[in-house]
């Protein structure tokens, strides 16, 4: 274990929130996009989120050793890949719209705004957790250094 | 009796358990929204009393991260970030204390030396 293990797993906490938060606003911002890049309906994207291995362990497994007890600890969380939602895109009745079938029916993209404002409630709370757990990181070594004085 | 006493060294290694206590709640929140993921933690004060308990130096303790396997969420994740959240500011306050009771102690030795004002 590094002095500063908890600043570097905190900040992998921010950076991984930071990017769920960005693919629920672009998921937001293309709830009525109903011409996507391949001429399809927007597709929700999701974040999918992984244990990010520590630096020691890493090196401990490159090396053939088991990792000591201290290296074992985590290394916080990184972002896995960003996959397309595979729900069913909503059908709406609207003949006026330009996109719509023989029938009448539009394909909208399998967008929530209910379901995208709540995550987002939740990115931005477990944020301020991981930034509440770097100042107390911060002040435990400020007090560590205190000892000094 | 050496200059650097056994309840120095003890507070000392207590210092070491909070900092890996603190990295691992860190990783805790973290994950919060990983799939799967298990939390762990270390119980520090209870192996540095066990040790001291069968007359190890305290300065020798090491420890080890424990997985705890509990399911708090659908996805598989088992932690609870209020809890943690809760756990994170205990083991801030605690750190915090055993630094003042470190130098409250240094101070005296400083004193003792004469090395003081």
């Amino acid at each position: 274990m590094s002095f500063f293990d908890s600043l570097d797993i905190a900040a992998s906490g921010l950076s991984a929130e930071r990017t769920r938060m960005d693919v629920t606003a672009e998921n937001l911002a293309n709830a009525q996009t109903t011409r996507g890049a391949n001429g399809q309906p927007y597709r929700r994207q999701e974040v999918i989120l992984q244990q990010a291995g520590s630096f020691g362990s890493t090196l401990a497994g490159a090396m053939g050793v088991s990792p000591g007890a201290s290296a074992s600890a985590s290394g916080g969380v990184q972002v896995a890949g960003i996959v397309s939602d595979p729900t069913p895109d909503q059908l709406v009745y609207d003949p006026s719209s330009p996109d719509a079938n023989k029938q009448g029916y539009v394909q909208m993209p399998n967008v929530s705004t209910v379901n995208e404002m709540v995550d987002l409630i939740d990115e931005s709370r477990s944020y301020e957790a991981d930034v509440t757990a770097m100042q107390t990181a911060k002040t435990m070594y400020t007090k560590t250094l205190d000892l000094l004085k | 009796m050496s200059l650097i006493d056994s309840t120095q060294s003890a507070l000392e290694a207590a210092m070491r358990g909070s900092m890996l206590r603190q990295s691992l709640l860190t990783s805790n929140l973290a994950n919060v929204n990983t799939p799967g993921y298990q939390r762990q933690d270390v119980n520090f004060q209870g192996v540095l009393s066990s040790a001291m308990a069968s007359g190890q130096s305290p300065a020798a303790v090491s420890f080890t991260p424990v997985t705890q396997n509990q399911v708090v969420s659908a996805d598989g994740n088992g932690v609870n970030a209020e809890q943690e959240s809760a756990n994170l500011s205990e083991n801030g306050l605690l750190y915090e204390n055993l630094t003042q009771i470190a130098a409250a102690r240094e101070q005296i030795m400083l004193t003792a030396m004469g090395m003081k004002g």
